[in-house]
């Protein structure tokens, strides 16, 4: 564990120092979330949408946007370079157990999302977004949105380690958009058309999306809570695995 | 003598689309501990597939291998403890510091905080770096940057130092200085296995040396072995070079290049 926690904060150190790569992992959610707001805010008035719970759209959207923010995985076009340059051998020849290698890099995603996720809110709450689930559910509002980038980072890590390669790595980053627009992005569920509905249902990304959504604008339901976390957690483990097997072969 | 690194029946190949390449095809060694060995051969020949595999970096095909006592396939973390690595390319993190690189190196190693910033602070004496350990390694010249992957393939007093083409691309000066250290490091116990391109390199270094070629081990001994053998066998009256002894057992040619070696073209 402890050999987890010194690649993790070597990771960090890499994020501090290059922010030109992390400013932007801020600014395109928010700026979607401007534009999103922006086209589809008079639409759904805050008073006449049951689907808002007393909010404004802004609040409807922010999921997404942390999602977005969760999204990047940067430190996996790092890894890639790392493999490029000759240090991640200089990584395997030392006696560092092989899934720490891998764990150092989501471990720093964990901790860059907490941060970055407090930001988004606190950017969000001069808008009117409340988290109405209280303190304990903007905590878990991290913790997901946390999770989620660990998964969705450690899935970027595997494709840098099968491609070694930059451009791919760089590509399968896209694959998250639609997913993201594969979810009940705009409108509830029930709202959406059949084939989206369905197309939706079997997209995990909804379930995380609509746990988010859950714990912004509503007290606890535990259910659709539960849900997001269920699908986090399958697919953070799945890619911890992934990747743990996939360094052991890394030859 | 103790053995430090042994090989026996080295076999590597790799799968392409385009079919299967044997990379190493069966190389047997013993390096003696305490020795520098120079491991030789021209570009493509094996040299670095071989020490990807005594290092534990790469998988070995067919054969075995042992490190001071340890099993290379079997039990590679012991393996790691006794070995220290610098690779061809200087690997190094562009965004630590030299002084956070080594630390980093030394906590993966086990140490603690404290015992590695210690480490850490004695490595940076002993490369010439301390003016240079604050500074991000991306900003390092190559000969710093070096002298830094050699420090930090030191940071557990390895038993067995493998430089793989530790001075390629370096100027002369650079080259001299890392040659300083080699021999530096040698007195102080650890053995060293290095490959060159460099024959002079070899010569000015190296107790033993074996040249691969092919894949193959095609001679081994000291040079003056290697030397007095091509004499006897050519009738030459003049004592021939390192260069004349590669020549004669793999048929390249050699062409001058800038500085004061010359380097060998497949």
């Amino acid at each position: 564990m402890s050999q987890v926690l010194v690649l993790g904060e070597r990771a960090l150190r890499e994020a501090k120092r290059t922010p030109d790569a992390v400013l932007p992992t801020l600014f395109i959610p928010i700026f979607f979330l401007a534009v999103n707001v922006g086209q589809a805010a008079k639409i759904f008035p805050s008073g006449e949408t049951a689907f808002l719970e007393g909010q404004n759209y802004a609040a409807f959207q922010l999921p997404a946007t942390l999602l977005l923010a969760a999204s990047f995985g940067t430190s996996a076009l790092y890894l890639v370079e790392e493999i490029e340059g000759g240090y991640f051998d200089k990584l395997r020849a030392t006696p560092v157990a092989r899934s720490s290698l891998v764990m150092g890099r989501m471990v720093s995603e964990f901790v860059k999302l907490v941060l970055m996720t407090i930001v988004i809110v606190l950017l969000a709450v001069p808008f009117g977004i409340r988290i109405d689930s209280g303190p304990i559910g903007f905590l878990l509002l991290i913790l997901l949105t946390a999770l989620w980038a660990v998964g969705y980072s450690g899935f970027l890590q595997f494709v840098a380690l099968k491609t070694r390669s930059a451009a791919a790595t760089n590509s399968a980053g896209l694959v998250f958009f639609p997913l993201l627009f594969l979810t009940p992005n705009f409108v509830p569920r029930e709202l959406l058309t059949r084939p989206m509905e369905i197309a939706a249902t079997f997209n995990p990304v909804t379930y995380v999306m609509e746990a988010m959504r859950s714990l912004i604008l509503q007290d606890f339901n535990w259910s659709v809570i539960g849900k997001g976390f269920l699908a986090t957690g399958i697919f953070v483990v799945g890619m911890i695995a992934l990747n743990i097997h996939t360094i052991r072969k890394y030859d | 003598m103790t053995i430090a690194v042994e090989a026996k029946g080295l076999v590597k190949t790799f799968s392409s689309r385009s079919g299967t390449v044997e990379a190493v095809r069966g190389v047997d060694l013993a390096v003696h501990s305490g020795e520098i060995f120079g491991f030789l051969g021209p570009n493509g020949a094996g040299k670095s597939t071989t020490v990807r595999m005594l290092t534990t970096l790469t998988t070995i095909t067919a054969g075995t291998a042992r490190i001071a006592g340890c099993d290379v396939a079997d039990d590679p973390d012991e393996t790691r403890r006794k070995i220290g690595v610098a690779l061809q390319e200087a690997g190094l993190d562009p965004r630590q510091t030299g002084r956070e690189l080594l630390v980093l190196q030394a906590r993966l190693f086990g140490m603690t905080r404290a015992q590695a910033s210690e480490r850490a602070v004695e490595l940076l004496e002993l490369v010439d770096l301390v003016d240079a350990a604050d500074r991000l390694t991306k900003g390092y010249s190559g000969g710093m940057k070096r002298r830094l992957d050699l420090a930090s393939a030191l940071v557990h007093q390895p038993e067995v130092l493998f430089l793989d083409e530790p001075t390629t691309g370096l100027d002369p000066v650079s080259r001299l200085v890392v040659w300083d250290e080699v021999r530096r490091i040698n007195t102080q116990g650890t053995t060293v296995f290095l490959t060159t391109q460099y024959l002079e390199e070899a010569d000015a270094l190296c107790d033993r040396l074996a040249i691969i070629d092919d894949g193959k081990i095609v001679c081994e001994g000291t040079p003056q072995e290697l030397k007095d053998d091509l004499t006897k066998r050519r009738g030459l009256t003049a004592e021939p070079s390192l260069d004349d002894v590669f020549i004669d057992v793999t048929g390249r040619q050699r062409e001058p290049v800038e500085g004061e070696v010359r380097e060998v073209h497949a």
